[in-house]
């Protein structure tokens, strides 16, 4: 599976753009500010229906237009199909497309080209707060069982409704026990989603680690939730929690709180790994998202990464650039010194195309 | 359009579910240019409409006012329905949907709403009252809860069973094969007929 075309408008600063990448190693550098890391958004959008750098996705549109779209043809199996998605800066509506037409769900289109991007910021999944590490499982769910999607959607709207009544009408509120009902249900069937993605990420992960930072060091990846095993005992905690969850205005007990614990040697790696470690910990995070989203669909997932050059010290060189010689998948990598990246590592100059990026103009580059 | 008459028409229309002010000029044009008949007897017919039609006193259908004794709907009226099955909806869109079906042949409760707190709606703006009193009076042996398959459409099915527990009645809630967070306006004839079919114990 290979994306064979790529049609951007009016996404950031890149007014209009097309091209066709090429199978394997892309290479798209440019000087700082140019439209790398948003020609990679722009990629990201028509597979996934979201941008990696923002949760508003009107940031997106070009300043002074209607509407972003981002458009690409994804070649799999011989054949070939269309997605898009575009953008409108009224309201914000999203709209998406699989081959013109409309797909059941937004789950259903972010499962059509499986993409994994891996970019500078995304080293707080091992220093950050467990939003990250959450969304990280939550990404793995959506090919791993995709039909988990719908649960989380009606486990938050559960929660959101059993809030309401409990801080608009207080503990004694008839229908809390109906949106609790509701939250154990779903809540219990997002857990297993997530502990099952959580094992198959921790046994690739803790693998990569020890390839990645020393033999001598071992991580530890583990699924961390506050939610009860049982029906009845989730049920009794939440009933038990009302009071200090309308004090507090948020719910204490549920999956929205849970986290992927990072463990090295034993010890919380925010606390103490070092920054070398910490980013040998979000390689190893991310070569096991792509290879259990591979084991799970059956196809190599495209790899997106942003601004290699800026994070290449010598340590990391090393790593990453094995990292990539182990790639079978397509690659977009950027970077603003494409002289770093050797073709070597990208198994040979045939599977290496470069671009250049200059103020929101894509060019193909002279070698 | 700058006739003030032609203004107040359009904005009238425009707030229409689903009427856009495009759509409301559209057919303010084509009524004045179809046969006058269409205008003056759809002038009529809205005119008495509030005082002809009301929500049924059983069940919330629409029903014609009746001069003599209650107001009942087409459905409380036929005594040929089973008055011991009873489905209870949410909108009478979603009744009229399972009607199309033609597999339903017992008698309907509309609730008018969807318990939803970010809605500002609570138990109490329910008619469940009304609901536990019909079960309790008209014999009603079984009840079919076909509110939609979204988080509220759920949590309603949950409350009226634990209000009609008492009763003794047998619960039962439509099967899947709508898919959850849809809309049974939406469901064709085939897939509700199964899912009235394929219910479950509540
Ligand atoms: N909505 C928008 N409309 C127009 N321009 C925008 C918009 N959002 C961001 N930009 C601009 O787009 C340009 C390209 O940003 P981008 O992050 O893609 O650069 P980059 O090539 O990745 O740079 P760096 O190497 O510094 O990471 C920047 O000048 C940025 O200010
Ligand atoms: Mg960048
Ligand atoms: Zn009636």
């Amino acid at each position: 599976m290979f994306i064979e075309r790529v049609s951007l408008r009016a996404i950031r600063n890149l007014r209009s753009i097309d091209f066709a990448p090429g199978p394997r190693f892309n290479v798209i550098s440019g000087e700082n500010g140019q439209g790398k890391t948003s020609l990679l958004e722009g990629i990201y959008l028509a597979a996934t229906s979201r941008s990696f750098r923002t949760s508003r996705l009107q940031e997106l549109i070009l300043h002074g237009e209607a509407i972003a779209s981002s458009k690409l043809v994804v070649s799999q199996d011989g054949g070939s199909h269309e997605q898009s998605l575009g953008i409108q800066a009224a309201g914000g509506a999203r709209q998406a497309r699989v081959d013109g037409k409309r797909p059941p769900s937004l789950a259903a289109f972010a499962v059509k080209t499986p993409m994994v991007v891996f970019h500078p910021g995304e080293v707080a999944l091992s220093t950050g707060p467990s939003g990250e590490r959450r969304r990280l499982l939550d990404r793995v769910v959506l090919h791993t069982a995709f039909t988990k999607m719908a649960e989380q959607i009606a486990y938050t709207r559960a929660m959101r409704e059993r809030q309401e009544a409990l801080e608009t009408r207080g503990e004694r509120a008839t229908d809390l026990e109906e949106w609790e009902t509701l939250m154990v249900s779903h809540g219990l069937a997002v857990c297993e989603a997530r502990r099952d993605a959580s094992e198959r990420l921790s046994h690739v992960a803790e693998h990569a680690f020890h390839r990645i930072a020393s033999p001598s060091l071992v991580l530890r990846v583990r699924y961390l939730t506050n939610v009860p095993e049982t029906e009845d005992a989730y049920r009794h905690l939440l009933a038990a929690s009302r009071g200090r969850d309308r004090a507090r205005k948020s719910v204490a007990i549920g999956p929205h709180r849970d986290d992927l614990v990072l463990e090295v040697d034993g010890h919380a790696a925010r606390q103490v790994a070092s920054q070398g470690q910490h980013r040998a910990i979000v390689l190893s995070l991310k070569a096991a998202e792509i290879d259990v989203i591979h084991a799970a669909r059956g196809v190599r997932p495209v790899l997106l990464l942003d601004d290699v050059s800026s994070e290449l010290d010598r340590a990391r060189t090393q790593a990453l650039v094995s990292f990539l010689g182990e790639q079978r998948g397509q690659v977009f990598l950027t970077t603003t010194r494409p002289e770093l990246i050797e073709s070597e590592g990208l198994g040979g100059g045939s599977d290496r195309h470069d671009f250049r990026v200059e103020r929101g103009v894509l060019s193909v580059a002279q070698g | 359009m700058q006739s003030p008459h032609a203004r107040r028409l359009v904005s009238l229309l425009s707030r229409l579910p689903g009427v856009g002010e495009k759509t409301a000029q559209r057919y303010l044009l084509f009524l004045l240019t179809a046969e006058r008949q269409l205008a003056d007897d759809l002038g009529r017919e809205l005119t008495v409409l509030r005082d002809r039609l009301v929500p049924c006193e059983k069940c919330g259908n629409v029903a014609e006012v009746s001069d003599v004794g209650a107001s009942l709907c087409d459905i409380c009226a036929d005594n040929k329905r089973d008055s011991r099955l009873l489905c209870v909806v949410a909108r009478v869109h979603d009744l009229m949907a399972i009607e199309r079906a033609g597999s339903m042949r017992g008698r309907y409760f509309v609730l008018g709403k969807l318990l939803s707190p970010l809605e500002g709606v609570g138990p109490e703006d329910l008619p469940i009252e009304k609901l536990v009193t019909r079960v309790r009076e008209d014999g009603v042996e079984e009840i079919i809860v076909a509110t939609p398959p979204s988080v509220e459409g759920e949590a309603t099915a949950l409350l009226v069973k634990r209000e009609l527990g008492p009763t003794g009645v047998a619960i039962s809630r439509i099967a899947s094969g709508v898919p959850h967070g849809g809309d049974l306006e939406f469901a064709d004839p085939i897939t509700m007929g199964r899912a009235l079919q394929g219910r479950q114990r509540l």
